[in-house]
């Protein structure tokens, strides 16, 4: 499975964006996007904010779980209370690879319980770490985050719930 | 609901009687336009412009509401808002409404069958293809009102009823079958060449997709040659910019032609019976020596000979005798007294048509143009549109018709339906409703298909025959129909002749009994079929479904429909105008349904059951299906507008590879409009390869539009590109890339040169 993950501000733009692959099932974490899903991915974020605009009055929940489908792009929303969206965009591979036991790991399968479970604590680990980082004194709401820490620790997060 | 032009009959007519001048004078226009453009294929006179009317002139409204008519309305998932407001469907006023297309697709089919006199009688009259080809323009509009009696007794009104002529035999053959050996439907003793009949009948038949592609194809590469064509209409529609709102309801003209010909020519299979013929005309003319007994002559051909139907279609339709009276040769008293022994003979279904014999010309006093047929097969139009731009004189071209015969012929139809069809197809549905249906429907019928399913667990060994045609099924696996007289294909009659009579209910709870019958017997394309008109029927009920019961009935109706038809029998067609149907009609509804209806779409898509055509046209539809949610409040939280744009960007890069720039450059406008009505506008331009992306289409859109402006560049377009936008350049197939090279500046070669090193490097962008 391969993942693209951003942050997404309060304006509709993206404050930081990743992208990686699964470290499970012998994944190596690298992602597998093709190379027109490039500006697809970002096509696709960007318009599952309207889903997120849609769900986010809907209950208390911060976790929006899978709020949006576009063919085998599937994608997980986390809400703050500053209106900063997180959007995870997870994209199977092609089941060739999977074996019987696929229908529960996390890898192959986006629509299971485990998934979504996993995707929620990746979500809070990032969030504790998105916390730190805008409550730095020399940022300001809005401004896309580049701290090498907190890309490296929301990669650490996928390693090790996706 | 009556706008005053539907009042008016004879508008068809007038209005093509104003579009030639109109024709002649844009021609002048865009000679020099034309000109300048090689154009791809032949003289394009004005008869052939006119026949891309369809997809060039403003879609008039028309109503097809019933009078006092509820609308339905249904509440949305969390911006619903509040009931009644912008939720209810709005009246099906343009004919381009899916509603509108699915009344006028699914109308009662009356065969004719003519002895070779009146044949001759019209040929000299200059109508080569015999009387159902004189018939069937006025059969689209029957005139004025039709009064239609449902299965509980109320009546309903309806003034946009209408009836497809067919010649006995169409649609038996589908088109795509190499042809047979002539024994077939052609040879009968109706004075015709079988070599010349064959075919033309054959292309009668609609229901491929692929000529549907190439017809589309063909009114858009005209649309393409001569924008703005055919006047203010046309103008409009290519040049809106703004107005996207009032605009969505309108879709596309080439999107409503593609439904229609999808629509047209119903070919003839056992498992729905809506080309099954309804009635047929038997026709003599007054020439005609033995008129009583030719008219015996051709009911029996029509029941035993050649031309009778296979096995599966029910023969037991109302035949209806005409006279077809010569004013011009015959005596008008022989002719009455003729018409009182062929009502004593036939009993009432009986008409005499008074028609003048001589051929009409358009400088005739009292000519009027015959009215283009709406409902015709792909095929044929296609081949129509060939025919005619090898012609020359195009003044010629349209036959004409007396002013006295076309009322005649209006006159005859109207009664025809009034008196004659629509009673017996009410007497049909009630008969079959009590005598089969209701039996069913009660709970001795629910116990009776019981016993039926428990038997065949007792029998054990009923399936593993694998024929499934055991004692108890009424249905021939090996050959794959029912008889008509069973109860299962009478109950497929019944709930088809409701529908066509427009009562949905009726139509609706018989499908829904049938799914589980053909379910049962394995009859899976009846099986697809009825949960089709199933979901369709359940979606034109005018009341609300609640987003759980959609789920559970629509989604489950259309997934199974969708599923049998390209699974099990792999009818491809079948399957398209199923979820297009769906998709229309969920869009319709409005709220969350919309994102049902664009759900559909995209499974569509994926299907891959379109031609590159269909496929950029749905893009489209996805994306006004995205947009016809409406928002809430002053976020407009809950619309669907950036996944509109997002499928409007998707057009148009289907468009542009399709080279179809018009229609490119307008899905763009659409796309960057929709961008800029959200409350964060620039927020695309953050994310920088989409950004890129969206930058290099439209460049790409601008450079084909306007070749020799592009270099320059109109200044708000040009701010924005930096030079990453070479990177994802790929579009190099546009056509008028050559004449961009020629007028431009001395960076041009390098930048081709760039561009042919990235092709590549990065594939053609495609979506998936």
């Amino acid at each position: 499975m391969s993942y693209y993950f951003a942050i997404i501000g309060t304006s509709d733009n993206p404050i930081f964006e990743y992208e990686f692959g699964t470290a499970k099932a012998g994944g190596d974490g690298v992602p597998r996007f093709p190379e027109q899903a490039r500006h697809m991915n970002q096509f696709i974020v960007n318009a599952s904010l309207d889903n997120v605009e849609d769900v986010q009055w809907g209950g208390g929940q911060m976790y929006l779980k899978k709020i949006d489908r576009y063919y085998n792009n599937y994608i997980s929303a986390f809400i703050t209370g500053s209106n900063t969206k997180f959007l995870l965009l997870h994209h199977p591979t092609t089941p060739s690879t999977t074996s019987t036991r696929a229908s529960t790991s996390i890898p192959a399968n986006p629509t299971s319980p485990q998934t979504e479970e996993a995707i929620k604590q990746f979500f809070v680990e990032v969030y504790e770490n998105w916390l730190k980082t805008v409550m730095n004194p020399f940022y300001t709401q809005g401004m896309r985050i580049d701290s090498p820490v907190f890309r490296g620790r929301v990669a650490a997060a996928g390693r090790k719930y996706l | 609901m009556n706008s005053p032009n539907n009042v008016s009959s004879p508008e068809p007519v007038a209005s093509s009687m104003l579009r030639m001048p109109k024709n002649r004078a844009s021609m002048d226009n865009h000679s020099m336009i034309s000109s300048t453009s090689t154009l791809p294929y032949r003289a394009s006179n004005p008869s052939v412009s006119s026949l891309f009317a369809s997809t060039t002139t403003p879609t008039g409204s028309r109503s097809s509401s019933p009078i006092g008519g509820v609308r339905s309305r249904m509440t949305g998932s969390v911006f619903g808002g509040t009931p009644g407001d912008g939720q209810q469907m709005a009246p099906a006023e343009q004919p381009g409404d899916p509603r509108n297309l699915i009344l006028q697709a699914f109308v009662p089919h009356i065969a004719v069958h003519t002895s070779i006199d009146t044949h001759e009688l019209l040929r000299d009259k200059g109508i080569e293809g015999g009387l159902w080809e004189l018939l069937r323009p006025f059969g689209e509009r029957v005139q004025g009102k039709v009064n239609v009696r449902d299965s509980i007794g109320a009546g309903k009104t309806w003034d946009d009823f209408s009836v497809r002529f067919v010649q006995l035999g169409d649609g038996l053959e589908p088109p795509e079958l190499p042809r047979k050996s002539e024994d077939g439907i052609g040879l009968t003793g109706n004075g015709e060449k079988p070599d010349g009949k064959s075919t033309s009948q054959r292309s009668r038949t609609g229901g491929n997709i692929p000529q549907i592609e190439s017809l589309v194809d063909r009114h858009l590469t005209h649309a393409e040659d001569f924008p703005g064509m055919n006047g203010a209409g046309a103008e409009d529609y290519l040049n809106f910019k703004e107005g996207l709102n009032q605009n969505l309801d309108t879709s596309s003209p080439f999107y409503t032609l593609y439904l229609r010909r999808l629509l047209s020519g119903f070919p003839l299979m056992p498992h729905e019976t809506f080309s099954h013929p309804v009635a047929c005309v038997i026709a003599i003319s007054s020439r005609n020596t033995n008129p009583i007994d030719a008219l015996r002559t051709l009911y029996q051909e029509s029941k035993l000979g050649p031309r009778r139907f296979p096995i599966w279609v029910d023969s037991e339709y109302l035949r209806y005798y005409v006279l077809v009276h010569d004013e011009e040769r015959d005596d008008i008293t022989k002719s009455i007294a003729l018409f009182e022994q062929m009502k004593k003979h036939f009993g009432l279904h009986c008409h005499l048509l008074r028609l003048r014999s001589s051929n009409c010309v358009s400088t005739d006093d009292d000519s009027f143009r015959m009215p283009r047929c709406e409902w015709v097969s792909a095929s044929e139009e296609l081949a129509d549109i060939k025919s005619r731009e090898v012609l020359e004189d195009f003044e010629n071209s349209y036959p004409c018709i007396y002013e006295s015969d076309m009322t005649a012929i209006k006159t005859f139809i109207r009664e025809m339906v009034t008196q004659s069809v629509i009673p017996s197809m009410e007497r049909c549905v009630s008969t079959w409703n009590d005598q089969v249906a209701s039996r069913r429907r009660g709970i001795g019928g629910r116990f009776m298909s019981l016993s039926k399913r428990w038997t065949g667990f007792g029998g054990s060994s009923r399936n593993s025959t694998g024929g499934s045609s055991g004692s108890n099924s009424n249905y021939d696996a090996v050959q794959g129909y029912y008889l008509p007289n069973t109860p299962e294909a009478i109950m497929r009659k019944l709930a088809d002749y409701a529908f066509m009579l427009r009562d949905w209910k009726l139509a609706q709870s018989t499908y829904d009994l049938l799914r589980s019958d053909f379910n049962n017997d394995k009859a899976w394309r009846y099986h697809a079929a009825a949960n089709e008109m199933a979901a369709i029927s359940t979606l034109l009920i005018p009341q609300t479904l609640s987003p759980k019961v959609r789920a559970e009935t629509i989604e489950q109706m259309l997934e199974t429909a969708s599923y049998s038809y390209l699974t099990r029998c792999g009818a491809s067609y079948g399957a398209f105008r199923c979820l297009a149907l769906g998709m229309e009609l969920l869009r319709l509804r409005g709220g969350s349904a919309t994102e049902d209806a664009a759900k559909w779409g995209s499974k569509l898509l994926e299907y891959k059951v379109a031609g590159p055509i269909g496929e950029a046209l749905l893009k489209e539809r996805i994306s006004i299906c995205y947009a016809s949610k409406k928002g809430a409040g002053s976020g407009l939280w809950g619309a669907r507008t950036r996944k509109s744009a997002m499928w409007s960007i998707y057009a148009a890069d289907a468009w542009l590879t399709l080279k179809k720039i018009q229609q490119s450059r307008l899905r763009l406008d659409e796309a960057i409009a929709k961008y800029d009505t959200l409350p964060n506008k620039d927020s695309l331009a953050q994310f920088t390869h989409a950004n890129n992306y969206l930058q290099a289409l439209q460049k790409a859109v601008q450079r084909a539009s306007y070749p020799e402006s592009a270099v320059e560049g109109p200044g708000a377009v040009d701010d924005l590109i930096d030079t990453s936008i070479e990177e994802s350049e790929s579009f190099t197939s546009w056509p008028h890339r050559r004449s961009l090279m020629g007028a431009s500046l001395e960076s041009a070669p390098l930048q081709r040169a760039l561009a042919d090193v990235k092709d590549e490097a990065t594939p053609s962008l495609q979506f998936e």
